[in-house]
Protein backbone atom coordinates (compact mmCIF):
# COMPACT_ATOMS: atom_id res chain seq x y z
CA UNK A 1 0.00 0.00 0.00
CA UNK A 2 2.73 2.39 0.68
CA UNK A 3 6.41 1.85 -0.70
CA UNK A 4 8.79 4.60 0.64
CA UNK A 5 12.44 4.30 -0.53
CA UNK A 6 15.37 6.35 -0.11
CA UNK A 7 13.65 9.40 0.36
CA UNK A 8 15.12 12.24 1.39
CA UNK A 9 13.66 15.75 2.17
CA UNK A 10 14.99 18.64 3.67
CA UNK A 11 12.97 22.19 4.82
CA UNK A 12 16.19 24.01 3.79
CA UNK A 13 19.40 23.57 3.16
CA UNK A 14 21.15 23.10 6.47
CA UNK A 15 19.24 20.46 7.91
CA UNK A 16 17.89 17.55 6.10
CA UNK A 17 15.03 15.85 8.20
CA UNK A 18 14.75 12.46 6.64
CA UNK A 19 18.12 11.25 4.66
CA UNK A 20 17.25 7.76 2.68
CA UNK A 21 14.28 6.71 4.15
CA UNK A 22 12.74 3.33 3.44
CA UNK A 23 9.18 1.82 4.58
CA UNK A 24 6.78 -0.38 3.29
CA UNK A 25 3.39 -0.95 4.80
CA UNK A 26 0.79 -3.33 3.93
CA UNK A 27 -2.78 -2.69 4.08
CA UNK A 28 -4.73 -3.81 6.57
CA UNK A 29 -3.51 -2.06 9.39
CA UNK A 30 -3.88 0.34 11.94
CA UNK A 31 -0.09 1.71 12.08
CA UNK A 32 0.75 4.18 15.27
CA UNK A 33 3.33 6.53 14.11
CA UNK A 34 5.19 8.00 17.25
CA UNK A 35 7.93 10.17 17.94
CA UNK A 36 9.00 13.14 19.58
CA UNK A 37 7.93 16.78 18.00
CA UNK A 38 10.45 17.45 15.46
CA UNK A 39 10.67 13.99 14.89
CA UNK A 40 9.04 14.55 11.22
CA UNK A 41 5.60 12.50 11.95
CA UNK A 42 3.35 15.26 10.47
CA UNK A 43 6.32 15.82 7.57
CA UNK A 44 6.02 11.92 6.91
CA UNK A 45 3.06 12.26 6.96
CA UNK A 46 2.47 15.29 4.54
CA UNK A 47 4.79 13.71 1.90
CA UNK A 48 2.18 10.57 1.96
CA UNK A 49 -0.28 12.34 1.07
CA UNK A 50 1.26 14.60 -1.59
CA UNK A 51 1.34 18.02 0.64
CA UNK A 52 5.43 18.20 1.02
CA UNK A 53 7.45 16.91 -1.87
CA UNK A 54 10.03 14.84 -1.51
CA UNK A 55 14.21 16.07 -2.92
CA UNK A 56 14.90 12.93 -3.77
CA UNK A 57 13.93 8.88 -3.59
CA UNK A 58 10.71 7.04 -4.45
CA UNK A 59 7.46 6.85 -3.13
CA UNK A 60 4.11 4.69 -3.83
CA UNK A 61 1.00 5.43 -2.18
CA UNK A 62 -1.86 3.44 -2.99
CA UNK A 63 -0.02 3.08 -6.71
CA UNK A 64 0.35 6.41 -7.40
CA UNK A 65 2.90 8.97 -7.08
CA UNK A 66 1.79 11.10 -4.44
CA UNK A 67 3.24 14.26 -5.85
CA UNK A 68 1.03 14.20 -9.03
CA UNK A 69 -2.36 14.51 -6.44
CA UNK A 70 -4.10 12.87 -9.42
CA UNK A 71 -8.28 12.67 -8.57
CA UNK A 72 -7.22 8.76 -8.36
CA UNK A 73 -4.91 8.94 -5.41
CA UNK A 74 -6.56 11.83 -3.57
CA UNK A 75 -10.22 9.90 -3.64
CA UNK A 76 -7.98 6.86 -1.78
CA UNK A 77 -6.72 9.49 0.94
CA UNK A 78 -8.37 11.10 3.53
CA UNK A 79 -6.20 13.30 6.16
CA UNK A 80 -6.85 14.70 9.12
CA UNK A 81 -5.20 16.79 10.82
CA UNK A 82 -4.56 17.90 13.98
CA UNK A 83 -5.62 21.36 13.48
CA UNK A 84 -8.12 21.73 10.53
CA UNK A 85 -10.46 24.16 9.47
CA UNK A 86 -14.14 23.35 8.25
CA UNK A 87 -16.22 25.87 5.73
CA UNK A 88 -19.25 27.88 7.25
CA UNK A 89 -22.12 25.71 6.18
CA UNK A 90 -24.23 23.11 7.97
CA UNK A 91 -23.57 19.88 7.65
CA UNK A 92 -25.66 18.42 4.89
CA UNK A 93 -24.52 21.09 2.87
CA UNK A 94 -20.82 20.16 3.70
CA UNK A 95 -21.82 16.19 2.83
CA UNK A 96 -23.45 17.54 -0.08
CA UNK A 97 -20.53 19.74 -1.89
CA UNK A 98 -17.79 17.17 -0.86
CA UNK A 99 -19.35 13.80 -0.65
CA UNK A 100 -19.66 13.37 -4.76
CA UNK A 101 -15.78 13.60 -5.01
CA UNK A 102 -15.69 9.98 -3.13
CA UNK A 103 -17.23 7.53 -5.58
CA UNK A 104 -18.00 5.19 -2.88
CA UNK A 105 -19.30 7.53 -0.60
CA UNK A 106 -21.20 5.68 1.83
CA UNK A 107 -24.38 8.04 3.64
CA UNK A 108 -26.01 5.36 5.52
CA UNK A 109 -22.75 4.77 6.93
CA UNK A 110 -21.60 8.17 7.58
CA UNK A 111 -25.50 8.02 9.47
CA UNK A 112 -24.37 5.71 11.87
CA UNK A 113 -21.11 7.14 12.82
CA UNK A 114 -22.39 10.85 13.45
CA UNK A 115 -25.31 8.93 15.07
CA UNK A 116 -22.04 6.71 17.56
CA UNK A 117 -20.88 9.86 18.26
CA UNK A 118 -23.48 11.91 19.16
CA UNK A 119 -23.65 14.46 16.44
CA UNK A 120 -26.57 16.31 15.18
CA UNK A 121 -27.01 16.84 11.74
CA UNK A 122 -28.66 19.84 11.51
CA UNK A 123 -25.98 21.53 13.78
CA UNK A 124 -23.62 24.05 11.62
CA UNK A 125 -20.52 23.27 11.18
CA UNK A 126 -18.41 26.35 12.28
CA UNK A 127 -20.56 26.01 16.06
CA UNK A 128 -19.66 22.96 16.87
CA UNK A 129 -17.12 22.07 19.50
CA UNK A 130 -13.30 21.62 18.69
CA UNK A 131 -13.83 17.56 19.17
CA UNK A 132 -17.32 17.32 17.16
CA UNK A 133 -15.47 18.73 14.50
CA UNK A 134 -12.34 16.45 14.41
CA UNK A 135 -15.28 13.57 15.11
CA UNK A 136 -17.27 15.20 12.40
CA UNK A 137 -14.09 14.65 9.72
CA UNK A 138 -13.28 11.33 11.12
CA UNK A 139 -17.09 10.25 10.25
CA UNK A 140 -16.50 12.16 6.82
CA UNK A 141 -13.27 10.22 6.28
CA UNK A 142 -14.74 7.03 6.78
CA UNK A 143 -17.60 7.23 5.15
CA UNK A 144 -15.67 7.76 1.85
CA UNK A 145 -14.48 4.22 1.78
CA UNK A 146 -10.68 5.76 0.99
CA UNK A 147 -8.39 2.56 1.23
CA UNK A 148 -5.95 5.22 3.55
CA UNK A 149 -7.13 7.33 6.57
CA UNK A 150 -4.13 9.35 7.71
CA UNK A 151 -4.74 10.80 11.13
CA UNK A 152 -2.65 13.26 13.00
CA UNK A 153 -3.59 13.33 17.13
CA UNK A 154 -6.59 12.13 16.24
CA UNK A 155 -7.83 11.94 20.44
CA UNK A 156 -6.66 15.70 21.25
CA UNK A 157 -9.50 17.49 22.27
CA UNK A 158 -11.86 15.01 22.75
CA UNK A 159 -13.96 14.10 25.22
CA UNK A 160 -13.20 10.85 27.13
CA UNK A 161 -16.40 9.26 25.64
CA UNK A 162 -15.59 10.30 21.94
CA UNK A 163 -12.24 8.25 22.77
CA UNK A 164 -13.74 5.24 23.99
CA UNK A 165 -16.01 5.61 20.85
CA UNK A 166 -13.12 6.51 18.56
CA UNK A 167 -11.24 3.48 19.61
CA UNK A 168 -14.12 1.27 18.92
CA UNK A 169 -14.97 3.00 15.27
CA UNK A 170 -11.57 2.36 14.23
CA UNK A 171 -10.97 -0.93 15.23
CA UNK A 172 -14.01 -2.11 13.55
CA UNK A 173 -13.55 -0.28 10.46
CA UNK A 174 -10.11 -1.91 9.17
CA UNK A 175 -10.10 -3.94 6.62
CA UNK A 176 -7.93 -5.71 4.92
CA UNK A 177 -7.76 -3.67 1.98
CA UNK A 178 -8.32 -0.12 4.42
CA UNK A 179 -5.26 1.08 6.45
CA UNK A 180 -4.94 3.60 9.06
CA UNK A 181 -1.92 5.65 10.08
CA UNK A 182 -2.18 7.45 13.37
CA UNK A 183 0.43 9.73 14.31
CA UNK A 184 0.09 10.68 18.20
CA UNK A 185 1.67 11.75 21.26
CA UNK A 186 -1.09 10.02 23.77
CA UNK A 187 0.05 7.09 23.48
CA UNK A 188 -2.77 6.03 26.33
CA UNK A 189 -6.02 6.55 24.21
CA UNK A 190 -4.05 4.21 21.45
CA UNK A 191 -3.22 1.08 23.71
CA UNK A 192 -4.65 -1.74 22.41
CA UNK A 193 -5.64 -0.50 19.03
CA UNK A 194 -2.12 0.32 17.39
CA UNK A 195 -0.50 -2.16 15.64
CA UNK A 196 2.08 -2.48 14.17
CA UNK A 197 4.00 0.13 15.90
CA UNK A 198 6.72 2.46 13.90
CA UNK A 199 8.75 5.30 15.96
CA UNK A 200 10.96 7.83 14.07
CA UNK A 201 13.45 9.59 15.71
CA UNK A 202 15.94 12.54 14.19
CA UNK A 203 14.35 11.82 10.40
CA UNK A 204 14.84 8.04 11.18
CA UNK A 205 13.07 4.70 11.28
CA UNK A 206 14.09 3.37 14.64
CA UNK A 207 11.68 0.69 15.37
CA UNK A 208 8.83 -0.44 13.31
CA UNK A 209 7.31 -3.69 15.04
CA UNK A 210 4.41 -5.49 15.62
CA UNK A 211 2.83 -6.60 19.20
CA UNK A 212 3.88 -9.90 18.57
CA UNK A 213 7.20 -9.67 17.96
CA UNK A 214 7.23 -7.45 21.05
CA UNK A 215 6.06 -9.81 23.24
CA UNK A 216 8.32 -11.98 21.72
CA UNK A 217 11.42 -10.38 22.17
CA UNK A 218 10.91 -8.18 25.44
CA UNK A 219 9.44 -9.22 28.57
CA UNK A 220 8.13 -6.19 31.71
CA UNK A 221 8.47 -6.78 35.30
CA UNK A 222 8.47 -4.96 38.51
CA UNK A 223 11.50 -4.92 41.13
CA UNK A 224 11.89 -2.80 44.04
CA UNK A 225 15.91 -3.08 44.05
CA UNK A 226 17.62 -0.50 41.25
CA UNK A 227 18.68 -3.09 38.23
CA UNK A 228 22.03 -3.00 36.65
CA UNK A 229 21.76 -1.49 33.54
CA UNK A 230 24.05 -3.92 31.23
CA UNK A 231 21.51 -6.50 32.09
CA UNK A 232 18.38 -4.73 31.34
CA UNK A 233 17.17 -2.98 28.08
CA UNK A 234 15.62 -0.27 29.87
CA UNK A 235 14.28 0.54 33.32
CA UNK A 236 12.26 3.93 35.07
CA UNK A 237 11.39 4.34 38.38
CA UNK A 238 7.61 3.57 39.25
CA UNK A 239 5.77 3.48 41.83
CA UNK A 240 6.88 1.11 44.93
CA UNK A 241 10.02 0.53 42.94
CA UNK A 242 11.09 -0.01 38.72
CA UNK A 243 9.34 -0.93 36.06
CA UNK A 244 11.80 -2.85 34.29
CA UNK A 245 12.06 -3.83 30.11
CA UNK A 246 14.29 -7.21 29.81
CA UNK A 247 15.03 -9.14 27.06
CA UNK A 248 12.46 -12.46 26.96
CA UNK A 249 14.92 -15.02 27.80
CA UNK A 250 12.26 -17.28 29.36
CA UNK A 251 9.44 -16.89 26.78
CA UNK A 252 7.15 -14.88 29.43
CA UNK A 253 4.15 -13.29 27.65
CA UNK A 254 3.71 -10.38 28.76
CA UNK A 255 1.83 -6.89 27.48
CA UNK A 256 3.81 -3.75 27.64
CA UNK A 257 2.36 -0.26 27.54
CA UNK A 258 3.00 1.87 24.28
CA UNK A 259 4.85 4.52 26.66
CA UNK A 260 6.91 1.95 28.50
CA UNK A 261 7.54 0.87 24.63
CA UNK A 262 8.40 4.22 23.74
CA UNK A 263 10.50 5.17 26.38
CA UNK A 264 12.63 1.71 26.01
CA UNK A 265 13.35 2.13 22.61
CA UNK A 266 13.75 5.63 22.48
CA UNK A 267 16.61 5.12 25.51
CA UNK A 268 18.23 2.68 24.23
CA UNK A 269 18.24 2.15 20.61
CA UNK A 270 21.08 0.60 20.28
CA UNK A 271 20.00 -2.72 22.56
CA UNK A 272 16.72 -2.80 20.91
CA UNK A 273 17.83 -2.58 17.62
CA UNK A 274 20.27 -5.53 18.82
CA UNK A 275 17.56 -7.66 20.03
CA UNK A 276 14.94 -7.04 16.83
CA UNK A 277 17.78 -7.82 14.92
CA UNK A 278 18.79 -11.59 16.28
CA UNK B 1 -1.72 8.17 -19.83
CA UNK B 2 -5.11 8.21 -18.32
CA UNK B 3 -6.95 11.16 -19.39
CA UNK B 4 -9.28 10.66 -16.13
CA UNK B 5 -6.33 12.40 -13.97
CA UNK B 6 -6.68 15.40 -15.90
CA UNK B 7 -9.85 16.03 -16.92
CA UNK B 8 -13.62 14.54 -16.23
CA UNK B 9 -16.35 16.55 -16.94
CA UNK B 10 -18.73 15.26 -14.13
CA UNK B 11 -15.92 16.15 -11.87
CA UNK B 12 -15.49 19.52 -13.21
CA UNK B 13 -19.04 20.41 -13.01
CA UNK B 14 -18.85 19.36 -8.89
CA UNK B 15 -15.88 21.64 -8.11
CA UNK B 16 -17.21 24.67 -10.20
CA UNK B 17 -20.41 24.29 -8.68
CA UNK B 18 -18.35 24.06 -5.36
CA UNK B 19 -16.40 27.06 -5.80
CA UNK B 20 -19.21 29.12 -7.26
CA UNK B 21 -21.17 28.16 -4.04
CA UNK B 22 -18.45 28.93 -2.03
CA UNK B 23 -17.55 31.88 -3.61
CA UNK B 24 -21.01 33.28 -4.03
CA UNK B 25 -20.18 35.87 -0.86
CA UNK B 26 -16.85 37.17 -3.00
CA UNK B 27 -19.13 37.57 -5.79
CA UNK B 28 -21.85 39.40 -4.40
CA UNK B 29 -19.80 41.53 -2.44
CA UNK B 30 -17.84 42.75 -5.79
CA UNK B 31 -21.15 43.40 -7.50
CA UNK B 32 -22.61 45.19 -4.90
CA UNK B 33 -19.53 47.38 -4.31
CA UNK B 34 -19.16 47.85 -8.12
CA UNK B 35 -22.81 49.00 -9.02
CA UNK B 36 -23.14 50.84 -5.80
CA UNK B 37 -20.45 52.95 -7.13
CA UNK B 38 -21.38 53.13 -10.70
CA UNK B 39 -24.81 54.35 -9.32
CA UNK B 40 -23.04 56.94 -7.50
CA UNK B 41 -20.70 58.05 -9.77
CA UNK B 42 -24.09 58.05 -12.10
CA UNK B 43 -25.91 60.47 -10.32
CA UNK B 44 -22.76 62.61 -9.22
CA UNK B 45 -22.39 62.77 -12.75
CA UNK B 46 -25.35 64.01 -13.82
CA UNK B 47 -25.83 66.59 -11.04
CA UNK B 48 -22.53 68.62 -11.05
CA UNK B 49 -21.94 67.29 -14.82
CA UNK B 50 -22.34 70.15 -17.54
CA UNK B 51 -22.80 68.03 -20.60
CA UNK B 52 -25.91 67.53 -22.17
CA UNK B 53 -26.02 63.94 -23.17
CA UNK B 54 -24.77 61.35 -21.45
CA UNK B 55 -22.70 59.13 -22.71
CA UNK B 56 -20.50 57.75 -19.90
CA UNK B 57 -21.75 53.66 -19.82
CA UNK B 58 -19.06 52.49 -22.00
CA UNK B 59 -16.48 53.83 -20.13
CA UNK B 60 -18.27 53.26 -16.91
CA UNK B 61 -18.51 49.99 -18.35
CA UNK B 62 -14.66 49.22 -19.17
CA UNK B 63 -13.03 50.31 -16.07
CA UNK B 64 -15.89 48.53 -13.61
CA UNK B 65 -14.89 45.38 -16.00
CA UNK B 66 -11.04 45.31 -15.51
CA UNK B 67 -10.77 47.14 -11.70
CA UNK B 68 -13.92 44.58 -10.47
CA UNK B 69 -12.41 41.54 -12.51
CA UNK B 70 -8.84 42.58 -11.26
CA UNK B 71 -10.00 42.32 -8.00
CA UNK B 72 -12.16 38.96 -8.25
CA UNK B 73 -9.50 37.05 -9.83
CA UNK B 74 -7.18 38.42 -7.08
CA UNK B 75 -9.16 36.63 -4.49
CA UNK B 76 -9.39 33.29 -6.80
CA UNK B 77 -7.85 30.16 -5.09
CA UNK B 78 -8.28 32.07 -1.76
CA UNK B 79 -8.03 28.61 0.30
CA UNK B 80 -4.45 29.03 -0.72
CA UNK B 81 -3.96 31.78 1.43
CA UNK B 82 -4.76 29.88 5.06
CA UNK B 83 -2.42 26.98 5.56
CA UNK B 84 -5.72 24.59 6.97
CA UNK B 85 -7.60 25.85 4.17
CA UNK B 86 -4.87 24.82 1.80
CA UNK B 87 -5.03 21.47 3.06
CA UNK B 88 -8.70 20.81 1.72
CA UNK B 89 -8.15 22.45 -0.93
CA UNK B 90 -5.32 20.29 -2.16
CA UNK B 91 -6.37 16.91 -0.88
CA UNK B 92 -9.86 17.58 -2.54
CA UNK B 93 -9.89 14.72 -5.06
CA UNK B 94 -9.82 16.90 -8.45
CA UNK B 95 -7.04 17.35 -10.73
CA UNK B 96 -5.03 20.56 -10.78
CA UNK B 97 -6.05 20.95 -14.47
CA UNK B 98 -9.77 21.23 -12.78
CA UNK B 99 -8.90 23.75 -10.47
CA UNK B 100 -7.02 25.89 -12.42
CA UNK B 101 -10.38 25.51 -15.09
CA UNK B 102 -12.64 26.44 -12.98
CA UNK B 103 -11.15 30.00 -11.26
CA UNK B 104 -10.34 30.84 -14.58
CA UNK B 105 -13.53 30.03 -15.90
CA UNK B 106 -15.24 31.94 -12.88
CA UNK B 107 -13.13 34.77 -12.82
CA UNK B 108 -12.66 35.81 -16.67
CA UNK B 109 -15.51 34.31 -18.68
CA UNK B 110 -18.07 34.47 -15.70
CA UNK B 111 -17.23 37.55 -14.75
CA UNK B 112 -17.68 38.99 -18.24
CA UNK B 113 -20.76 37.10 -18.42
CA UNK B 114 -22.38 38.07 -15.28
CA UNK B 115 -20.60 42.05 -15.14
CA UNK B 116 -22.32 42.48 -19.03
CA UNK B 117 -25.68 40.89 -18.12
CA UNK B 118 -25.77 43.29 -14.85
CA UNK B 119 -24.21 46.19 -16.59
CA UNK B 120 -27.24 46.01 -19.24
CA UNK B 121 -29.98 46.13 -16.69
CA UNK B 122 -28.15 48.63 -14.44
CA UNK B 123 -28.22 51.43 -17.29
CA UNK B 124 -31.55 50.38 -17.93
CA UNK B 125 -32.43 50.95 -14.33
CA UNK B 126 -30.38 54.18 -14.43
CA UNK B 127 -31.62 55.84 -17.74
CA UNK B 128 -34.56 55.67 -16.69
CA UNK B 129 -34.04 56.94 -13.29
CA UNK B 130 -32.28 59.50 -14.93
CA UNK B 131 -34.93 60.46 -17.96
CA UNK B 132 -37.55 61.20 -14.63
CA UNK B 133 -34.88 63.09 -12.53
CA UNK B 134 -32.89 64.70 -15.18
CA UNK B 135 -35.45 65.58 -17.52
CA UNK B 136 -33.14 68.02 -19.91
CA UNK B 137 -30.34 65.06 -20.10
CA UNK B 138 -29.94 62.43 -23.23
CA UNK B 139 -29.31 59.22 -22.05
CA UNK B 140 -27.15 57.10 -24.63
CA UNK B 141 -28.11 53.21 -24.16
CA UNK B 142 -25.48 50.98 -23.55
CA UNK B 143 -24.34 49.00 -26.45
CA UNK B 144 -23.12 45.87 -25.26
CA UNK B 145 -21.39 44.78 -29.36
CA UNK B 146 -20.20 48.19 -29.61
CA UNK B 147 -16.01 49.03 -29.89
CA UNK B 148 -15.36 50.15 -26.51
CA UNK B 149 -17.02 46.95 -24.66
CA UNK B 150 -15.23 44.57 -26.64
CA UNK B 151 -11.82 45.86 -26.61
CA UNK B 152 -12.40 45.80 -22.62
CA UNK B 153 -13.47 41.87 -22.92
CA UNK B 154 -10.33 41.61 -24.87
CA UNK B 155 -8.04 43.60 -22.31
CA UNK B 156 -9.89 41.73 -19.58
CA UNK B 157 -9.00 38.44 -21.18
CA UNK B 158 -4.92 39.39 -21.30
CA UNK B 159 -4.22 41.29 -18.72
CA UNK B 160 -6.67 39.27 -15.91
CA UNK B 161 -4.31 36.20 -16.08
CA UNK B 162 -1.59 38.40 -14.34
CA UNK B 163 -3.86 38.74 -11.13
CA UNK B 164 -4.99 34.99 -11.40
CA UNK B 165 -1.05 34.11 -11.22
CA UNK B 166 -0.24 36.26 -8.79
CA UNK B 167 -3.34 34.71 -6.85
CA UNK B 168 -1.33 31.36 -7.03
CA UNK B 169 1.52 32.85 -6.09
CA UNK B 170 1.27 35.13 -3.13
CA UNK B 171 -0.20 34.53 0.25
CA UNK B 172 -2.69 37.22 0.90
CA UNK B 173 -3.00 40.78 -0.13
CA UNK B 174 -2.53 39.59 -3.52
CA UNK B 175 -4.21 42.44 -5.01
CA UNK B 176 -1.56 44.91 -3.98
CA UNK B 177 1.32 42.72 -4.33
CA UNK B 178 0.07 41.63 -8.13
CA UNK B 179 -0.34 45.64 -8.87
CA UNK B 180 3.50 46.35 -6.94
CA UNK B 181 4.94 43.63 -8.72
CA UNK B 182 3.14 45.00 -12.20
CA UNK B 183 4.84 48.66 -11.04
CA UNK B 184 8.40 46.88 -10.54
CA UNK B 185 8.27 45.35 -13.72
CA UNK B 186 7.17 48.25 -15.54
CA UNK B 187 9.97 50.27 -14.30
CA UNK B 188 12.41 47.88 -15.18
CA UNK B 189 11.27 47.71 -18.66
CA UNK B 190 11.24 51.21 -18.62
CA UNK B 191 14.89 52.05 -17.42
CA UNK B 192 16.07 49.20 -20.22
CA UNK B 193 13.99 50.99 -22.93
CA UNK B 194 15.25 53.83 -21.74
CA UNK B 195 19.00 52.60 -22.13
CA UNK B 196 18.02 51.64 -25.75
CA UNK B 197 16.38 54.72 -26.41
CA UNK B 198 19.19 57.07 -24.46
CA UNK B 199 20.69 58.40 -27.67
CA UNK B 200 17.59 59.49 -29.25
CA UNK B 201 15.79 60.70 -25.81
CA UNK B 202 19.71 62.73 -25.87
CA UNK B 203 20.18 64.02 -29.33
CA UNK B 204 19.92 67.44 -30.36
CA UNK B 205 17.45 66.00 -33.33
CA UNK B 206 14.42 68.58 -33.49
CA UNK B 207 11.07 66.50 -32.23
CA UNK B 208 8.16 67.62 -34.68
CA UNK B 209 4.83 66.65 -33.19
CA UNK B 210 4.27 64.32 -36.28
CA UNK B 211 7.22 62.52 -34.84
CA UNK B 212 7.13 58.83 -34.09
CA UNK B 213 9.89 56.90 -33.86
CA UNK B 214 7.86 53.37 -34.66
CA UNK B 215 6.61 54.52 -38.09
CA UNK B 216 8.94 53.03 -39.76
CA UNK B 217 12.58 50.07 -40.13
CA UNK B 218 13.33 48.04 -37.38
CA UNK B 219 12.03 49.96 -33.72
CA UNK B 220 8.36 49.23 -35.82
CA UNK B 221 9.17 45.69 -36.05
CA UNK B 222 9.88 45.30 -33.18
CA UNK B 223 7.00 47.18 -31.62
CA UNK B 224 4.82 44.86 -33.79
CA UNK B 225 6.50 41.84 -32.23
CA UNK B 226 5.69 43.40 -28.55
CA UNK B 227 2.03 43.79 -29.52
CA UNK B 228 1.70 40.45 -30.65
CA UNK B 229 3.39 39.04 -28.02
CA UNK B 230 1.13 41.07 -25.38
CA UNK B 231 -2.30 39.68 -27.67
CA UNK B 232 -1.39 36.32 -28.10
CA UNK B 233 1.12 35.14 -25.90
CA UNK B 234 0.99 36.96 -22.50
CA UNK B 235 -2.82 35.16 -21.70
CA UNK B 236 -1.33 31.36 -22.05
CA UNK B 237 1.78 32.34 -20.29
CA UNK B 238 -0.31 33.53 -17.45
CA UNK B 239 -2.38 30.31 -17.70
CA UNK B 240 0.92 28.20 -17.67
CA UNK B 241 2.45 30.32 -14.60
CA UNK B 242 -1.27 29.71 -12.42
CA UNK B 243 -1.08 25.94 -13.69
CA UNK B 244 2.43 25.30 -12.79
CA UNK B 245 2.05 27.60 -9.29
CA UNK B 246 -0.66 25.93 -8.19
CA UNK B 247 1.09 22.07 -9.24
CA UNK B 248 3.93 22.71 -7.15
CA UNK B 249 1.94 24.23 -4.02
CA UNK B 250 2.92 22.95 -0.77
CA UNK B 251 1.96 22.98 2.39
Amino acid sequence: MIKIENLSFSYNQNRQLFNQLNLTLPAGNIYGLLGKNGAGKSTLLKIISGLLFPKNGNIDVVGFLPKDRFPQFLREIYLVTEEFNLPSLNMDCFVRLYSPFYPRFNHSLLNDYLYEFRIPREQKLSAMSYGQKKNFLLCFGLATDCKLLILDEPTNGLDIPSKSHFRKIIANAVHEERSFIISTHQVRDMENLIDPIIILDEGEIIFFQDYEQISKKLVVSKQTEMPDSDSVVYYEPSLGGYTVVKENTDRIETRMSLELLFNAVVGNKEKINELFKS
Amino acid sequence: MNLSNYFEPSRFWLLLKMELFKSRKGFILTFVVTFGLLFTGFILENIFGTERVFDSHPAGYAFFLLIGGFILSSLAFNDLSNPLRRYNYLTLPASTFEKFMSMWLLTCIGWIIMFTLTFIIYTLIANSIGHLFFKKMTFLAFEPMARTPIHSIRYYIVFQTIFLAGAVHFRGYVFPKTIFTVLLFGMVCGIIFYIIMADIIHSDLECPSDFNPFKEGTLLQIWHIVQWLIWWMMAPLGWIITYTGLKDQEV
